[in-house]
């Protein structure tokens, strides 16, 4: 896509947009993508300690994406934020499960007794938990889930979400501690109710 | 389940803070007084609130460190061995079937016996790296007496090889159960009922103590509970499997046995920990079941294994060795308030009932299991048991010496609710009056508390809105709709705007958008605000803001806006005297020096004037252009001695100015006009006359065409602006010397 026709694209959904710094779906792949590049590119140069540390990665994203395609683009930080937020949740996704299958690969299933308990599971397990509880709390608290995608997968700090959402740290700090605790047990009550 | 409505997400916030157990419940209990629902939830979130920190901590860790090339196919490959070679392999007499876990020194398999009895066991492969041969030979040696022990609460150790690969394995009894710790919490049991299930490990351990087996490495998942027709039966696993590959355990240079550590350095006692290795006996298992009994009863170890392992195996073995451990109780008083909660909770006590039922004799009897000295220890399982039981029944304990007071003690807990109920009546009275009183302090706080957070609130929502006022006029100005985003920014209110990259440059574009418009009142507005949001580090090398200060000051002087102009002056002269910069320092000297000057101004450019007439001694010529910079430079020092009252000096700073080649037609014209000021200031009015009028005509004809950037050719509008400034005074320099001097010929016509 040229720039021109960026730009042409990148109005239109401007126009379509809604308030409040909701995401536009139409806009994720254009930071996906961005994110993607970034993280491989990443992991290519640094073999040693390398890290995907998503606040990197997201401000990166931000800065190369206002130099190349203006600043328009993004209505707010806010809007941009929740945007790389969501594309760098769906890399961290897809990582996990990547690594998940190359670990368990055709072996027969996973048995051991000391890991039935949620606490005893691995991270990489962990994550795609996490994420598919965020889809339940998303039904049932959209802002609750919100702070979740920036926090949790976008990696920002307290006062860069507080700052994005328009509240103070404190209210972020407490609803982070919510939303944590409501996902916790939101699966482990998953949890119980398959076995 | 929903999201949690407001007030529970209130009433978890409110509570979360609350470091007090006690006063927490107390709390939740005021704060739900109707809705017992409501009080579980919040309890209950604030449980896993405690656990989801790890959980989710672990997590990020993971996300921040990728490792799926470097560490992870090693390890992959290592799995792979094992459970190739072993999975649905048949060794001797054993088939094995499937993997059911993995611990330090090997992976422990489910397998089939095939003869003489067909039954189902735990078949362990001890990891490569041991010494086969050694491990058999005292596996051997043991194994006479571990055929002895014939106890219910003792897996057997069933046989015991070599695979053909080489690794020793052992063939144990099955038991199909759970961890003790695990079990204990899964269950809730409560501390009388974990201290039976101990009672009964006890006793396995005495039994193979009298048949001379030595555990060695007793920890709470070596005793797994499985329940026979409801009720739960300890099982004590891997008997003698440590003494078979002891001296692995905690070798100098095979501690670690790929990356895991062998061994479990939290159970080990300090004899054990010494390494003379031969030197270990009975009263070893004697400190471990200590270990044990302190785990069931506070949920931890008395050092933390983690930290024993981080420490280094010297720093490690001073510690088992030396450090006195903390008693349970003061371990539990140690606690977070949530850990405390969780652990409090799996003993089903509120969590001061369970710090308060440790105190006294379960202390006494943890710590003298763990003496570092063994003699003082319980010489035998079964004296550790006894005590254990005499606690149950209220009976005194033999670990520490009666005093009258402990027997009185006693007394009254045998004795129990006689004695309550006369104390509580008063105590009731005493706390209620308490307890209302430390509320009523607390809610006016809360209160205060959460008003203030509102308004601060509020701010924060006022100023996220002006940021996106500002996004939102930025990208109106990338539209070129340079009218609507001026009309936008106007809606704000300026002290809500923080210093931001973002907001200086819309309000840069709209400055000079307004000066092309000629809208000077506008533009100095505009100006205001950029100075005041772009106040960038003090230490600033470059010249980004001066050259902000070189539009602002004309254009505020030409704005009227004078007292603005002088506040600005000082405040940039007091923030940016201490640059290096010689174009900033120039830029800094011109703008300041537009209007008469006071000595504060006058004093603060000195060190400026050291730096911008240091660049005509030096030999760079990127400092020393020797062109159009440094004739701006010479002006701006010749303005400085004008403003001094050197009119000497100006002059002669002129004609050094007008001798580089390179001067813009701006600078060209403020030559002129300055030079005519000072030739007016020496008594030359000829002089200055015809240089007023050169610069007159000048300006003149710049302004009447549109207003645009310019270049050096033809001199660049930052520049051009300040020459209306210095023609005014100029002029009015030469009304007042003429209005003097027709006065003066007046006077002497009379």
């Amino acid at each position: 896509m040229s720039d021109s026709e960026v730009q042409h694209d990148v109005t239109r959904m401007l126009q379509a947009n809604e308030p409040g710094g909701a995401v536009s779906q139409e806009l994720l792949p254009l930071v996906y993508k961005n994110l993607r590049e970034l993280a491989a590119s990443r992991m290519a140069r640094e073999m040693e300690g390398q890290t995907l540390q998503p606040t990197a990665l997201v401000h990166e994203a931000w800065l190369r994406l206002q130099s190349n395609s203006s600043p328009s683009v993004w209505r707010n930080r806010a809007h941009f934020f929740g945007a790389a937020s969501e594309a760098m949740r769906r890399i961290l996704i897809e990582r996990a499960r990547r690594k998940l299958r190359l670990k368990r690969g055709n072996r027969a299933e996973h048995v051991s007794i000391e890991n039935v308990d949620v606490a005893q599971t691995e991270p990489d397990e962990r994550i795609l938990l996490i994420d598919d509880a965020l889809t339940r709390l998303r039904a049932a608290d959209s802002e609750l889930a919100r702070i979740v995608t920036l926090k949790f997968f976008g990696g920002l700090t307290n006062d860069e979400v507080a700052e994005t959402m328009g509240v103070t740290e404190r209210t972020i700090y407490n609803k982070w501690a919510f939303a944590k605790a409501w996902l916790l047990k939101n699966i482990r009550e998953e949890r119980n109710l398959e076995s | 389940m929903s999201g949690g409505t407001d007030k529970e997400q209130l009433l978890f916030a409110a509570a979360l803070p609350i470091a007090d157990p006690g006063e927490r419940e107390m709390f939740l209990k005021m704060a739900c007084v109707d809705d017992s629902g409501l009080h579980m939830r919040i309890a209950e979130m604030l449980v896993e609130h405690n656990q989801s920190e790890r959980f989710f901590s672990e997590c990020v860790s993971s996300i921040a460190i990728d490792d799926v090339d470097v560490s992870e196919v090693p390890e992959l490959k290592n799995e792979k061995n094992i459970a190739g070679e072993m999975a649905g392999m048949r060794i001797g007499r054993y088939r094995l079937l499937r993997q059911l876990g993995e611990g330090g020194c090997g992976a422990v398999y489910l397998a089939e016996q095939e003869e003489p009895v067909r039954r189902r066991v735990a078949f362990k492969v001890i990891k490569l790296g041991m010494d086969t041969r050694n491990v058999i030979a005292r596996f051997d040696a043991e194994r006479q007496a571990l055929a002895m022990m014939d106890h219910p609460n003792i897996a057997k150790v069933l046989d015991g090889g070599a695979t053909e690969s080489g690794r020793p394995y052992f063939v144990l009894e099955l038991v199909q159960g759970v961890k003790i710790t695990s079990y204990c919490d899964n269950e809730k049991l409560t501390a009388p009922q974990r201290l039976k299930l101990f009672i009964q490990v006890c006793q396995a351990i005495q039994h193979a103590h009298q048949k001379g087996v030595i555990h060695r490495d007793i920890k709470s998942s070596n005793i797994l509970v499985a329940t026979h027709d409801g009720a739960p039966v300890p099982k004590v696993i891997d008997f003698g499997i440590a003494k078979a590959i002891e001296g692995r355990l905690m070798g100098d240079t095979n501690f670690t046995v790929q990356g895991q550590v062998v061994g479990t350095p939290a159970y080990m006692s300090p004899e054990q920990a010494e390494m003379s290795g031969l030197d270990v006996d009975t009263r070893s298992d004697i400190y471990s079941l200590g270990v044990l009994l302190y785990e069931l009863l506070t949920g931890r170890t008395p050092f933390d294994q983690k930290e024993l392992i981080q420490s280094g195996l010297d720093e490690m073995r001073r510690t088992l060795r030396e450090k006195e451990p903390r008693r349970p109780s003061t371990m539990l008083t140690g606690l977070t308030h949530t850990d405390l909660a969780v652990t409090a909770r799996h003993r089903q006590l509120e969590p001061p009932k369970l710090i308060r039922s440790l105190k006294g004799d379960l202390d006494w009897i943890v710590m003298k299991a763990l003496e570092k000295e063994r003699q003082r220890r319980y010489q035998t399982a079964n004296a550790l048991a006894m005590d254990v039981r005499r606690y149950l029944n209220n009976e005194p304990v033999s670990a520490r010496p009666p005093s009258q007071f402990y027997r009185l003690q006693k007394l009254i807990q045998r004795n129990k609710i006689v004695c309550a109920c006369g104390l509580v009546v008063v105590f009731i009275l005493i706390i209620g009056l308490q307890v209302s009183t430390s509320f009523f302090l607390k809610e006016r706080q809360a209160r205060m508390e959460a008003e203030r957070a509102h308004a601060n609130e509020m701010l924060l929502q006022k100023k996220a809105k002006a940021r996106e006022t500002i996004t939102e006029a930025g990208v109106l100005l990338s539209h070129g709709a340079k009218a609507e985003a001026d009309a936008l920014v106007d809606s704000i209110p300026v002290e809500l705007l923080s210093p931001s990259r973002e907001s200086s440059g819309v309000f840069r574009r709209l400055g000079k958008w307004n000066l092309f418009q000629r809208n000077w009142k506008q533009a100095a507005n505009r100006y205001i605000v950029l100075l005041q949001v772009n106040q960038v580090d003090k230490t600033d090398r470059s010249d980004q803001s001066t050259a902000d200060l070189l539009f602002a000051a004309p254009i505020l002087i030409e704005a009227g806006d004078t007292t603005d102009y002088d506040r600005i002056r000082k405040a940039a002269l007091t923030r940016l005297n201490t640059t290096t910069n010689p174009n900033a320092a120039e830029q800094l000297m011109k703008t300041s020096l537009l209007l008469p000057a006071d000595d504060f101004i006058l004093q603060q450019l000195e060190p400026l004037e050291r730096i911008v007439a240091g660049t005509f001694k030096s030999h760079d010529p990127a400092v020393n252009d020797g062109g159009l910079l440094a004739a701006w430079r010479a002006f701006a020092l010749s303005l400085l001695e004008y403003r001094r009252g050197n009119f000497t000096a100006a002059v002669d700073e002129l004609e050094i100015c007008s001798s580089y080649p390179g001067q813009s037609p701006a600078c060209v014209a403020s030559t002129h006009l300055l030079l005519s000021m000072a030739l007016r200031q020496l008594g030359k009015l000829e002089q200055a006359d015809t240089e007023l009028k050169e610069g007159q005509s000048m300006v003149q004809d710049w302004f009447q065409k549109k207003l645009e950037t310019g270049n050096d050719k033809t001199g660049r509008i930052q520049g051009w602006i300040m020459t209306p400034i210095l023609q005014h005074e100029a002029e009015s320099l030469a009304n007042t010397s003429s209005w003097l001097r027709d006065g003066e010929s007046e006077s002497t016509n009379q």
